[in-house]
């Protein structure tokens, strides 16, 4: 180590970025009745009441469903826009790029009360997913957009003009050739949006509806009454669910940005 | 094959006229040079053929039928591009296999032209390789191949050598002018390099500012250059200043200057009395030892650069010459000398200003 003091910085940053996780996921295996780290003794006993728990399960499959679903739109939607953004948008480009970073901006809560407002006045409400699911998009679409937006800045124009050249047309260039080049923007964008989805509290309060949950939703509730090890074992879940999304899609997608 | 013909094209953005109304007839099988400064419209001239940009003005014919109308991509163009545009994603197989594939060729075929094509621009064996694992000139090969074998109407090469080093780049001069003959392909070539454009073309367009300055086969447009803007674009001139005595045969008039009277060739007749501007190439001056001859001089400088001798002379009369000479000449700076032109070295460019 040539230079211990910025060593031990890197070492105080990671310790106080990851500390806080490796303490709930060892809380999680607690065999005692109390949240509590260390862990009094070694047990599954709170991950199988998790995976017993109705409420729960029926909370990470929404979670789930939903995060999918606005995913998907986000993905589609936030492409279409960087590549406006990027090809067409001529000196409307700034305003592009603000209108479409503004949900990062806004304070996430005045974006949920809006949005509850709007839904109900569009006759929409909350007796369906639209409102939540439409909360999603807008949350995760900035990071879709700047993610594709950023590769789509170094993909070069004149590639597409040799494809032209050698006869492809629109549709041929954007799936033989755009496509492929900007995948990895594509989807670290989508990642994000599945990730920043399956995460969010406050825009699901306030849209969620009668009688469904999410899993951040359905925890604070958990923990408003109770105080045991399951609320740890619920996290651990969630977290090792977006670890593996991200090794998935980076083994079988292909998230290496540097493969040429 | 193809004739193409280019009728006043014009292309104006906003108010500018990049191009500005440009006509050109290009022979089946001929390998013409769009030569310019920077800025000239090349570029665009190019992508108006290859129906990146469209025409604001004007036609573009192939084998007379208008093109004007009809998108980029069933123009049948191969199209090689300064920074090649190879497909990062792709192999050189796959590269080449594209255009291929939007013509929907069969399989075996296509795998067959693509033999033949890499054995043309001799890749063979480098099929498997990404592009970024090709050297600069092996990529500029693999652009030229990928335009070729989709067995296009027209080439058209966009400055395609400006990205490799000095050496690399003759050799690739030779090489795409040896394969252009071979293909027989009506060839459209974009440079701002004089050299390349008179190596490889059989006619050179030498364009400023969006117009054509002259149009001919690289000796004209060195020897008989249409005025001193495109003289000087395509080498090192002297000027001279002289009075027309009379008229010597067609196309030739009598010049009296510094070095004497002499029958100069010239483009149009000027009357006895006026004064002109004669053009004389550096290398087709002799110099000699101080003493003899009507033109003498001090040399101020002498540049050796193997090839060559550029020698820097100034004029007893007052004016500067630039001279080259082959490096055997045993003249030394500060050495007085005489000047020796002869007539056939001289161009009348036109009237003096
Ligand atoms: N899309 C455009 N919008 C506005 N002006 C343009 C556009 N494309 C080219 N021009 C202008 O048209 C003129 C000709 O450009 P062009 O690219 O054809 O030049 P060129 O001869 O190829 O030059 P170079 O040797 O630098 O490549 C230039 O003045 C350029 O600024
Ligand atoms: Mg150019």
């Amino acid at each position: 180590m040539k230079r211990p003091v910025l060593t031990l910085y890197c070492l105080l940053v990671y310790a106080f970025l990851l500390a806080p996780i490796l303490v709930v996921v060892g809380a999680s295996f607690n065999a005692g009745n109390f949240l509590t780290f260390p862990p009094q003794g070694l047990s599954l006993r709170w991950y199988v009441t998790f995976f017993h728990n109705d409420v729960f399960m029926r909370a990470i499959r929404t979670s789930l469903w939903v995060a999918a679903v606005a995913t998907v739109i986000s993905g589609t939607i936030g492409t279409m826009a960087a590549l406006y953004y990027v090809q067409h948008a001529g000196r409307w480009k700034e305003a592009v790029r603000i209108a479409m970073l503004a949900p990062l901006l806004l304070p996430e809560v005045l974006t949920a009360i809006a949005l509850l407002f709007f839904v109900y006045a569009i006759g929409i409400g909350t007796t369906t997913m639209i409102g939540m699911i439409a909360g999603h998009v807008l949350i995760t679409l900035p990071f879709v957009f700047i993610n594709v937006s950023a590769s789509l800045e170094s993909f070069d124009p004149s590639w597409d003009m040799a494809a032209r050249s050698l006869g492809a047309g629109r549709l041929a260039r954007f799936r033989r050739i755009m496509l492929p080049l900007i995948k990895p923007g594509v989807i670290g964008g989508a990642l994000f949006a599945f990730i920043i989805s399956f995460d969010t509290f406050t825009i699901s309060f306030m849209l969620k509806g009668i009688g469904t949950s999410t899993l951040p939703i359905q925890l604070f509730d958990y923990l408003r009454t109770n105080f045991t090890p399951e609320a740890a074992a619920v996290s651990t879940v969630s977290i090792l669910l977006t670890l593996v999304g991200v090794i998935v899609s980076e083994k079988v997608l292909g998230l290496r940005i540097h493969r040429f | 094959m193809t004739e193409v013909s280019i009728e006043r094209l014009t292309k104006t953005f906003g108010s500018a006229r990049a191009v500005d109304g440009i006509s050109i007839r290009i022979a089946d099988g001929e390998f013409i040079s769009l030569l310019g400064p920077s800025g000239c419209g090349k570029t665009t001239t190019l992508k108006m053929i290859a129906g990146f940009e469209e025409a604001s003005e004007g036609a573009i014919r192939f084998d007379g039928k208008d093109v004007v109308n009809v998108p980029a991509e069933k123009r049948d163009i191969g199209m090689v591009f300064q920074n090649y545009a190879l497909f990062p994603h792709m192999t050189v197989d796959q590269n080449l296999a594209f255009g291929l594939e939007m013509r929907k060729i069969a399989k075996p075929e296509i795998l067959n032209r693509i033999a033949k094509v890499l054995d043309m621009v001799q890749l063979g064996g480098y099929s498997d390789r990404y592009p970024n694992q090709l050297s600069g000139g092996q990529q500029q090969r693999v652009a030229l191949a990928r335009a070729l074998v989709i067995e296009p109407k027209i080439l058209l090469l966009d400055e395609p050598l400006a990205n490799l080093d000095a050496k690399l780049r003759e050799e690739m001069r030779v090489f795409i002018r040896d394969l252009q003959r071979r293909v027989g392909i009506t060839t459209v070539y974009v440079t701002h390099d004089q050299a390349e454009a008179m190596t490889m073309s059989d006619r050179v367009v030498v364009m400023f500012g969006g117009r054509i300055a002259q149009i001919g086969a690289p000796s004209d447009i060195y020897e008989r250059p249409e005025n001193l803007e495109v003289a000087q674009f395509v080498g090192q001139v002297n000027l001279v200043k002289g009075t027309v005595t009379g008229a010597a045969g067609p196309g030739k008039s009598r010049v009296a200057s510094v070095f004497g009277e002499v029958a100069v060739d010239s483009r149009t007749d000027h009357a006895p009395g006026i004064a002109v501007t004669l053009s004389l190439r550096p290398e087709a001056i002799e110099l000699k030892p101080a003493g003899r001859g009507r033109a003498q001089g001090k040399v101020t400088a002498r540049y050796y650069s193997g090839s060559i001798i550029d020698y820097r002379i100034a004029l007893d009369s007052g004016e500067t010459l630039h001279v080259q000479t082959f490096p055997n000449t045993r003249i030394a700076e500060g050495d007085r000398v005489s000047v020796h032109a002869p007539a056939d070295g001289f161009w009348l460019l036109g009237a003096a200003k």
